[in-house]
């Protein structure tokens, strides 16, 4: 397999909405911005020296487009040229990456344009005049139709029920500790420019507001974002031809799909989907699962919800299980802490544009450790980082991508 | 000049006559005999619920057995805001229930006198309640804790089971 960089980064603002961009428009904006990228690197390309894309896109009913990607395509300029589309629930940048990633491994593409936009809040309910709920049924058709929509169910009620389930076995998340995640990435959040919810908040604020669905608050839950996300990926020689500064190399990728029906798994409580792709990432890049929170410098965790944050540093092997909440309360996750998680504020403080987000936060991390995140910077020893996406009917899809700066590791 | 923005207002429907296939014994069962079906595999003995006609773990078949209408509840929560389909009946209890001999668990409605976490937590037990008016969807039935039972199957529109 060919190596793998990622030369070029382009994020727009997360915004509630849009009004003076089509989700057309928004595409080539992150298009235009990691072209730009690229060249402050040292590159000297245009998209026509792109040879593919891999499209991240989430559903069809926010976009009112079916196959949006093929109208990408000619928006962005990349007509008779291949371009993939993947849909992976809030997963979908995660996957996005690992296809784009494949893509050049496999010598199919020496530069490959991997591209995640979002629209989602077009979506409007008329019965209460608000956009949320009709959002929110937009995602909800992504339950099983037969045995779980007609029943309610949506994206806060499935994630809560495996932290419920988390809680029974474990005594953690408390509500607590999961306020700590809201109030830690609402506060990195205020030294991201791009940022749609920087806050700073109390664990009484997160604690008060109000209820969605038991033990979830309104603050530990994300707000649907538009944005537009978008890599350069390129193979090493590539990267030699163009005289890349500061390459960051793709040294893991992996993912796992759980079953989607909660109903169906033997734990409840944790998310298997997330272990296995931590595992086998980790085991591609050479690092080890029970070591990792001493072998990188960053992770941009994929905080939807709160509690779910917790739980994930324990299937990520940061901490054992059950100590998750714990090592919030410690200020292990901090941005000043031990391994810093989301320091561009995650989802619950970027917002989450969820056919971009897991292209934001592989492009966040990759920033990191190139030493261009701006405000929100944090120290690189190591020289490594994480991106990690979940999404889809019980957060059944989860990806994980492995990010190595092989100048700053000495 | 400043920028004016324009919106268009628009929806999109279909309408849809979908297939139960394999699984249609499960819905017509419920709606005329109120009766709960899982299946069994024929290799391994795994009950599935909701049902799945294959044994997905095993590739061969799964069987028809009737299911006992009492069951466990996994997890549950109490929903507060929800999607615009759903929002008038807040706030609404929906939880993964075990029925009683089954291996997987399903997603249901949980309704209760007193809708409170203790009351539909882990561990409680519960009975399927039917809608007098059923038409073979899993809106036809719900769960409720075992103690107020009695008194849901008295309301005008609702029933008891087979059993
Ligand atoms: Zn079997």
């Amino acid at each position: 397999m060919e190596k793998v960089a990622i030369i070029g980064i382009g994020i727009t603002p997360f915004k509630a909405r849009y009004l003076d961009k089509t989700y057309f428009e928004l595409a080539y904006d992150a298009t235009k911005l990691a072209l730009e990228d690229a060249n402050k690197q040292g590159a000297e390309i245009t998209h026509k020296d792109l040879q593919s894309t891999v499209y991240g896109i989430y559903n069809e009913l926010f976009e009112r487009q079916f196959m949006p990607d093929i109208f990408i395509n000619s928006y962005i300029g990349m007509n008779n040229k291949p371009g993939t589309r993947i849909a992976s629930g809030g997963a979908t940048g995660g996957y996005t990456v690992r296809m784009a990633y494949a893509e050049v491994a496999s010598g199919l593409s020496d530069l490959c344009l991997c591209l995640g936009v979002e629209k989602c809040n077009d979506c409007y309910d008329i019965q209460t005049g608000t956009t949320t709920p009709e959002v929110l049924n937009a995602i909800a058709y992504s339950a099983d139709m037969t045995y779980e929509y007609p029943m309610g169910m949506m994206a806060a009620s499935s994630y809560v029920s495996m932290v419920n389930a988390h809680f029974e076995e474990f005594g953690s998340p408390t509500e607590e500790q999961m306020a700590l995640v809201s109030v830690k990435n609402h506060g990195n959040a205020i030294n991201n420019p791009k940022a749609q919810s920087p806050m700073k908040i109390t664990v009484e604020d997160v604690m008060n507001s109000r209820i969605i669905c038991y033990p979830f608050k309104m603050l530990d839950c994300c707000l649907y974002s538009e944005a537009s996300a978008a890599l350069i990926l390129a193979n090493e020689e590539k990267v030699k031809e163009l005289k890349i500064d500061n390459p960051i190399w793709i040294t893991g990728v992996a993912a796992a799909n759980t079953d989607c029906f909660i109903g169906n798994r033997e734990d409840m409580g944790r998310l298997y989907s997330n272990i296995y792709a931590a595992k086998a990432a980790y085991k591609m890049a050479g690092l080890d699962y029970n070591k990792i929170k001493e072998q990188i410098d960053v992770a941009e965790l994929h905080d939807a919800f709160s509690g779910q944050e917790v739980i994930s540093y324990e299937e990520l092997g940061f901490v054992p299980f059950g100590e998750g909440g714990k090592w919030i309360e410690e200020g292990g996750p901090m941005i000043d802490g031990e391994l810093p998680c989301c320091p561009c504020g995650g989802l619950i403080g970027c917002g989450h544009a969820v056919g971009a987000t897991g292209i934001m936060s592989t492009g966040e991390a990759a920033l990191q450790l190139r030493g261009d995140a701006g405000k929100h910077q944090i120290i690189i020893e190591k020289g490594r980082g994480l991106a990690h996406s979940i999404g889809g009917p019980g957060a059944a899809y989860a990806a994980i991508i492995i990010m190595e700066n092989q100048e700053a590791k000495k | 000049m400043e920028f004016q923005a324009h919106q268009i207002k628009d929806i999109l429907k279909i309408d849809y006559r979908y297939t139960m296939g394999g699984q249609s014994k499960f819905f017509i069962e419920l709606m005329n005999n109120k009766k709960l079906l899982g299946t069994k595999c024929t290799k391994c003995g795994k009950i599935w619920m909701p049902p799945r006609i294959n044994c997905s773990e095993c590739y061969e078949p799964a069987e028809w057995v009737e299911m006992k209408q009492t069951g466990t509840i996994e997890v549950s929560t109490i929903v507060w805001y929800t999607t615009s389909a759903f929002i008038k009946a807040i706030p609404y209890g929906i939880g993964f229930i075990r029925l009683d001999g089954a291996d997987t668990a399903m997603l249901q409605g949980i309704f209760s006198e007193n809708l409170i976490p203790s009351k539909v937590k882990k561990g409680k037990k519960v009975r399927a309640v039917f809608q007098k008016e059923r038409e073979g969807k899993m809106t036809d039935f719900f769960f409720v804790p075992e103690d107020e039972y009695e008194s849901w199957i008295i309301k005008p529109e609702y029933e008891g089971g087979s059993e």
